[in-house]
């Protein structure tokens, strides 16, 4: 899966934003939306929202987890704990992104945001290898990692599973004997 | 002694707090943990000047213009005051100080640190220092005494110690506290305190008890405690006047005693029961203000009723009249100076002002009382005068005071009003800005956009943005003027400026939809008028000035009409035609104002609607806002939070719709009111937290609040449905109203806002049938249309409620005549109203009002009014046919008569069509089809059959009733058409059932079909097959349990149904279908009816979900 592709997964969350124009309830195939009142808070998807953001239709409300003292908050519980900690959107990394790249104007404190996220991603990528090696390293069967978001699935899956898969045949050719058990 | 605790406020953020009083007790000053420093006006002032001195602040105390706080960094700081500015660092820790408190004179600083070290500090030279070391653990607290010689500190190692400052040597020593490793596990704060003046007496807060010890012999001399306290004493502080001692618990309570009478005099509680960690008393000793760990500050009102403060200013006057006389001017022009001050700062809470003057300043007499008795107090005799003032400051005189009273004739002769106080009339506002002393504020802020004035050091400017950038662009102006107001609308900016010595008040007009190239012009108010309030309409602008007059422009600038207003102009608001003007009514008494409300119809028709009557608010609560909802209803809102609307269709009163303080999370959140829309219901407004208006950054989010009318018993069904019904009532009045000012209105609104209150009212019918009020039922019935209230009785006789069901029909009849009578009025009228609506409607799109958005509504509009004008002619020939409206019209019914059952079903559906339907089958069907028209019309097609209907009062089986309400109740049936036919089928035997009263009909008793039969048989075995089947469930499954019977079999059940009957029957009985069409087959009018009726039913179980 690319990167690509999670981010567009990524852009059906909503969002609220605070429209500049007028417009009845729009009924899409995904729901309806709307109706959209100058200067009232609406949800919309984020593919919406940047959307009129690029046509400066709208300011967005950065989502409510979307600020310092709570990601910081959120950045030392990663810390402090080995397991990974829930965290308040499944798409944090992306919603950081795309909201930052495109509408840093409506959102305060943006660098310090960014480089929250930048931190708690490193940190629980870091984790996230860490538990692979082990889990490598102590030949597990299984494994399970909760809390996990499907971008951080993304980055570690193509490798892990190429990986397993190199080292059962190399495994399975060592010992041919017992292919099975590894 | 009587003693006001006024509410808490939130001050810091949570943490540990401290509080003190400047010099004069002007300003209230307090830190926290955030690390800030406010200095308070009064309790209520909403924007105290804040100074940043650290990440947290720990102690803080002020003398002689200094502010000495301890902060985080181990620094104890001073800052000038009130300037806050830097002004050095006296002393330095290891760690941090806990607490640092200034000696009598002001000259010396003492601090006792974590670092177990105290140190006293010269306050002009921080180089002269003397350090205590002693204590084995972080001192808690230290105290110097007022003679400079000795210095008390309390310590986490149990000990109070008091050190003679000059050899640094401790002189002694009690170990009387509890011991703790550090400040924060620390029981008590133990806030040592020398007792003012002699400093004979050292309290120490010692467990649950103040003890108290003598300064010459360092021996407990005696406890103060009382039963109410259950926590630790966190706290002690001294009245100004050393005769009591205040004391602060962890518990939240806070005790006075009198030290002498060892009496506790004073009990109150914490509103919370949070600990108090911070007390000081104000200089005067009228009150005291305390902090908590919550953050929040408090205010003991009122406290020390016989404190010396007073009753020695009572005796210094008598000893010195001419001294007294001069001490009154100053205290007179000070006061004067400050009632500006104040007057600026705090001019959106005029309430509460004369209350926080009255106990602010040291003079004995109310604000209010000032300028009216100034004179002639002061060439009256100079005791009578202070025994008055005495009075009128609502202290009883217990000492000097009441025993010079008899003493002096004049005092006795001059009555002293003790009555009610008049309140201190509101200023002039524009709804939606905030207060003008602020350098960033919103001017307004509508539901056309926002209007900022910035006017700092940089920069005189205003911003206008437009919610909706399709009306402006946003715009940057330089606000050379100065304009402090302005109103904003779909077509211009009006700005307005007071008047200066020089220069005269001007209005400015930003005429942006102007088509010309001038798009400003400037108008200057006579000299000496000023502009109090401005508003907006479509196309004119109003003023109210200072001459209490009302200016009208239009919008390009020229002059129309001017009139007076009967008082001082509070605010204004416009909309449309319709222009609001508040005004000061008179004098209010005891906090609460007296406003009085014009609403003014310009345009065309021009007349006044309410002819300033009083406009209600809550109790000493004053007005916060004012405008029109985007409908065009007048609403207010007080400062308590209600909101008010107006209800035009009873006589123009005023409705509580919502409390906006009911959504507050704590006791200073406001909501700040930014529009207010009926359809959808909605209160726009912005969450403050801890204050009354938001700042301009970072920019403030809407929200939105539901309205909820105060209706009793809103936790019950019943309260419930009334409090919906009566709301939607309420909310659609401006259908009403708009369309009897010519505007053109949302039917399809309006018609579903109509079928939302006739479900509610049958919903409600519906319970009272349950709870057996059948007066209730009646009573609902009234509120019903006609349509509906055939409905009513059909449900009524279906619960075999006869008496119910025949007093209804007789209503439904007294309706009908009615309605047909209003008809026959209204015949006329309606074409011309339609054609008036045509042209109104084009003024409409010029206008761009709000009501009316996009076009398609518009051409539904049409259609509708179409489909109400060929569908007349069609009807009329009925009309004429039965001139007597009891007619048994026996053409109508043969008409519906002839309707396809199998179509019922699909009129529940067509409520998507709705022009055409010339007999509107479907009772709802009548509240689907848009335009005000249809509903009666489908009423009239049906108002024959009322008397015929009477008689007929069918039994059904009480299941058929309970199904039908689960019908109704559950939702979306994909098989719609599946379902209302089983329905129909289950309601057909109802009137099987049922043989009162005439031959008719017995006759129209319906046989039952083979199916039926069936069912009635095996329904057992299908319960017991499957026990928690419902009704529906039974009758699907004996459905296709029927179906696989033989064709014999069937025949055979067929046969038994109904014996001799044609074959052609049975074939459609072999379907397995419910046989609807038999009926019609049979073709007699009279025996269509109940068919139908049951059709109707089932259709309206549908349409209600």
């Amino acid at each position: 899966m690319d990167p690509a592709e999670v981010e567009f997964l990524a852009e059906k969350e909503m969002v609220k934003i605070i429209p500049n124009f007028s417009l009845d309830k729009i009924y899409l195939i995904g729901g309806d939306l709307g109706p959209f009142n100058p200067g009232l808070p609406v949800e919309v998807p984020v593919w919406l929202a940047l959307n009129l953001k690029q046509r400066q239709k709208c300011r967005i409300v950065p989502p409510e987890w979307m600020d310092t003292d709570k990601l910081e908050e959120i950045r030392e519980q990663e810390r402090k704990l080995d397991t990974f900690t829930p965290i308040p959107s499944l798409y944090y990394m992306e919603l950081t992104k795309l909201l930052l790249n495109h509408s840093a104007d409506n959102i305060p404190k943006a660098d310090e945001i960014r480089t929250l996220v930048k931190d708690i991603w490193d940190t629980r990528v870091a984790k996230l290898r860490l538990s692979a090696d082990s889990f490598i390293s102590q030949q597990e069967a299984h494994a399970q990692l909760d809390n996990l978001t499907l971008m951080e699935i993304n980055t570690t899956r193509s490798f892990l599973l190429d990986s397993l898969n190199y080292m059962y045949k190399l495994r399975s050719n060592l010992q041919p004997g017992r292919s099975q058990d590894y | 002694m009587p003693c006001e605790r006024k509410p808490m406020r939130y001050g810091h953020s949570e943490g540990h707090t401290d509080v003190c009083f400047d010099d004069e007790g002007k300003c209230i000053v307090t830190c926290g943990s955030d690390g800030d420093v406010r200095i308070w006006e009064s309790l209520d002032d909403d924007d105290p000047k804040s100074i940043n001195v650290g990440e947290k602040v720990y102690s803080v105390a002020l003398k002689n213009g200094k502010l000495v706080t301890a902060v985080s960094n181990n620094t104890v700081q001073i800052h000038t005051f009130p300037e806050g500015d830097p002004d050095g660092i006296l002393t330095r820790f290891t760690t941090n100080a806990n607490h640092v408190t200034f000696n009598s004179s002001g000259s010396r600083v003492a601090a006792g640190s974590s670092d177990f070290i105290v140190k006293i500090v010269e306050v002009v030279d921080s180089s002269q220092q003397k350090t205590l070391r002693g204590h084995d653990a972080p001192i808690l607290s230290v105290a110097l005494d007022p003679s400079d010689e000795f210095l008390a500190s309390s310590s986490c190692d149990g000990s109070v110690t008091v050190w003679s400052i000059e050899s640094q040597t401790q002189v002694a020593q009690w170990k009387i506290i509890q011991k703790s490793s550090d400040v924060s596990n620390a029981k008590s704060l133990c806030r040592l305190a020398w007792q003012p003046h002699s400093g004979k007496l050292l309290a120490v807060p010692v467990d649950l008890t103040v003890q108290l010890y003598d300064k010459n012999t360092w021996t407990h001399v005696s406890t103060l405690s009382d039963d109410l306290i259950t926590q630790v004493v966190n706290v002690v502080v001294w009245s100004p006047c050393g005769k009591f001692l205040a004391a602060g618990t962890v518990g939240g309570n806070l005790l006075i005693w009198d030290v002498e009478a060892k009496l506790c005099i004073e009990r109150q509680k914490h509103e919370k029961g949070f600990t108090v960690c911070g007390m000081a008393w104000h200089p005067s000793g009228v009150r005291i203000a305390y902090t908590d760990t919550e953050g929040c500050l408090g205010l003991l009102e009122g406290v020390s009723s016989s404190s010396p403060s007073s009753s020695s200013t009572v005796q210094s006057t008598k000893a010195t009249a001419a001294k007294e006389k001069n001490d009154y001017d100053d205290l007179f022009d000070e006061d004067d100076d400050r009632m500006l001050d104040e007057g600026m700062s705090d001019s959106r809470s005029p309430v509460k002002k004369p209350v926080m003057e009255e106990d602010d300043d040291d003079d004995l007499m109310p604000a209010t009382g000032r300028p009216r008795n100034r004179g002639s107090f002061l060439d009256d005799d100079d005791n009578s005068q202070d025994a008055g003032s005495v009075k009128l400051d609502g202290v009883p005189e217990e000492d000097g005071s009441s025993a010079i009273l008899p003493a002096v004739g004049p005092a006795v002769s001059r009555p002293v009003y003790e009555g009610p106080m008049p309140t201190q009339p509101q200023r002039a506002f524009q709804p939606g800005s905030t207060p003008v002393h602020l350098m960033h504020r919103f001017m307004v802020w509508n539901s056309v956009g926002i209007v900022r004035g910035y006017n700092d050091d940089q920069d005189n400017a205003i911003d206008v943005e437009f919610h909706d950038t399709a009306v402006h662009h946003a715009m940057h102006l330089t606000n050379t003027l100065g304009h402090t107001m302005a109103d904003l609308s779909q077509e211009a900016v009006l700005l307005a400026c007071e008047g200066t010595d020089e220069l005269a008040s001007k209005i400015q007009c930003l005429h942006f939809s102007c088509w010309d190239t001038h798009k400003d012009w400037i108008v200057d108010l006579p000299k000496g008028e000023d502009v109090r309030a401005l508003c907006l309409g479509q196309g004119w602008a109003a003023v109210a000035t200072s001459a209490l007059m009302v200016r009208l422009f239009s919008i390009g600038g020229v002059q129309k009409e001017i009139f007076s207003l009967p008082g001082a102009a509070v605010c204004m608001a416009g909309h449309g035609e319709q222009l609001l003007i508040v005004y000061h009514r008179g004098t209010g008494f005891d906090g609460d104002q007296a406003l009085g409300v014009q609403l003014l119809q310009l345009g065309s028709k021009r007349r006044q609607v309410i002819h300033g009557e009083p406009l209600p608010l809550s109790r000493k609560s004053y007005l916060a806002w004012l405008g029109f909802t985007a409908e065009g209803t007048p609403c207010c809102i007080d400062s308590e939070g209600v909101v008010r609307m107006l209800n035009r269709t009873l006589g123009n009163t005023w409705t509580p719709v919502c409390n906006t303080r009911d959504s507050c999370k704590s006791r200073s959140d406001h909501y700040w009111v930014v529009g207010v829309h009926e359809n959808p219901q909605q209160l726009r407004c912005i969450p403050c937290k801890g204050s009354r208006f938001p700042p301009t950054l970072p920019r403030p989010a809407v929200a939105v609040l539901p309205f909820n009318l105060p209706y009793c018993q809103t936790t019950t069904e019943k309260g419930q449905m009334e409090e919906q019904y009566w709301r939607s009532m309420l909310f659609h009045n401006h259908f009403g109203f708009l369309s009897s000012s010519g505007y053109e209105i949302d039917s399809e609104g309006q018609s579903q806002a109509e079928k939302e209150q006739q479900e509610l009212l049958m919903k409600m019918f519906a319970l009272s049938c349950k709870l057996e009020r059948e007066f209730r039922c009646v009573e609902l019935a009234e509120m019903m249309t006609h349509s509906v209230v055939t409905l009513a009785i059909r449900y009524a006789s279906r619960s075999r409620r006869m008496a119910l069901a025949q007093r209804l029909s007789e209503l439904a009849l007294e309706k009908a005549n009615q309605f047909q009578e209003e008809e026959l009025e209204e015949e006329e009228p309606t074409y011309q109203r339609g054609s008036r609506q045509m042209s109104s409607r084009q003024a409409q799109v010029e206008n761009g009002c709000e009501e009316e958005e996009e076009d398609y509504p518009q051409e539904e509009q049409m259609d509708a009014e179409e489909s109400t004008e060929t569908r007349k002619p069609s009807l009329n020939p009925i009309k004429k046919g039965g001139k007597s409206p009891e007619r048994p019209s026996p053409k109508p019914m043969s008409r519906e008569g002839r309707v396809n059952p199998f179509k019922v079903s699909g009129a529940g559906k067509s409520s998507s069509s709705p022009a055409g339907q010339p007999r509107t089958t479907n009772v709802l069907d009548s509240m689907t089809v848009s335009s005000r028209k249809p509903t009666p019309l489908g009423g009239t097609s049906k108002q024959g059959k009322a008397p015929v209907l009477k008689p007929l009062a069918p039994k059904p089986k009480s299941k058929t009733q309970a199904t039908l309400l689960q019908m109704s109740a559950s939702k979306g049936s994909s098989k719609k058409l599946e379902n209302s036919q089983t329905e129909a089928e289950k309601v057909k035997p109802a009137p099987a059932a049922t043989p009162p009263a005439s031959v008719e009909n017995v006759e129209n008793r319906k046989p039952k079909t083979g199916f039926q039969l069936w069912l009635e048989e095996n329904r057992k075995s299908i319960l017991a097959d499957n026990p928690d089947f419902e009704e529906m469930d039974v009758i699907k499954e004996g459905m296709g349990r029927f179906r696989t019977l033989s064709a014999e079999e069937r025949l055979n059940w067929t046969e038994k149904a109904k014996g001799d009957s044609d074959p052609k029957k049975r074939k459609r009985e072999d379907e397995g279908q419910v046989n609807e069409q038999m009926e019609s087959d049979e073709g007699s009018a009279k025996k269509k009816k109940p068919l139908d009726t049951s059709a109707k039913l089932s259709a309206f179980a549908f349409n209600k979900e």
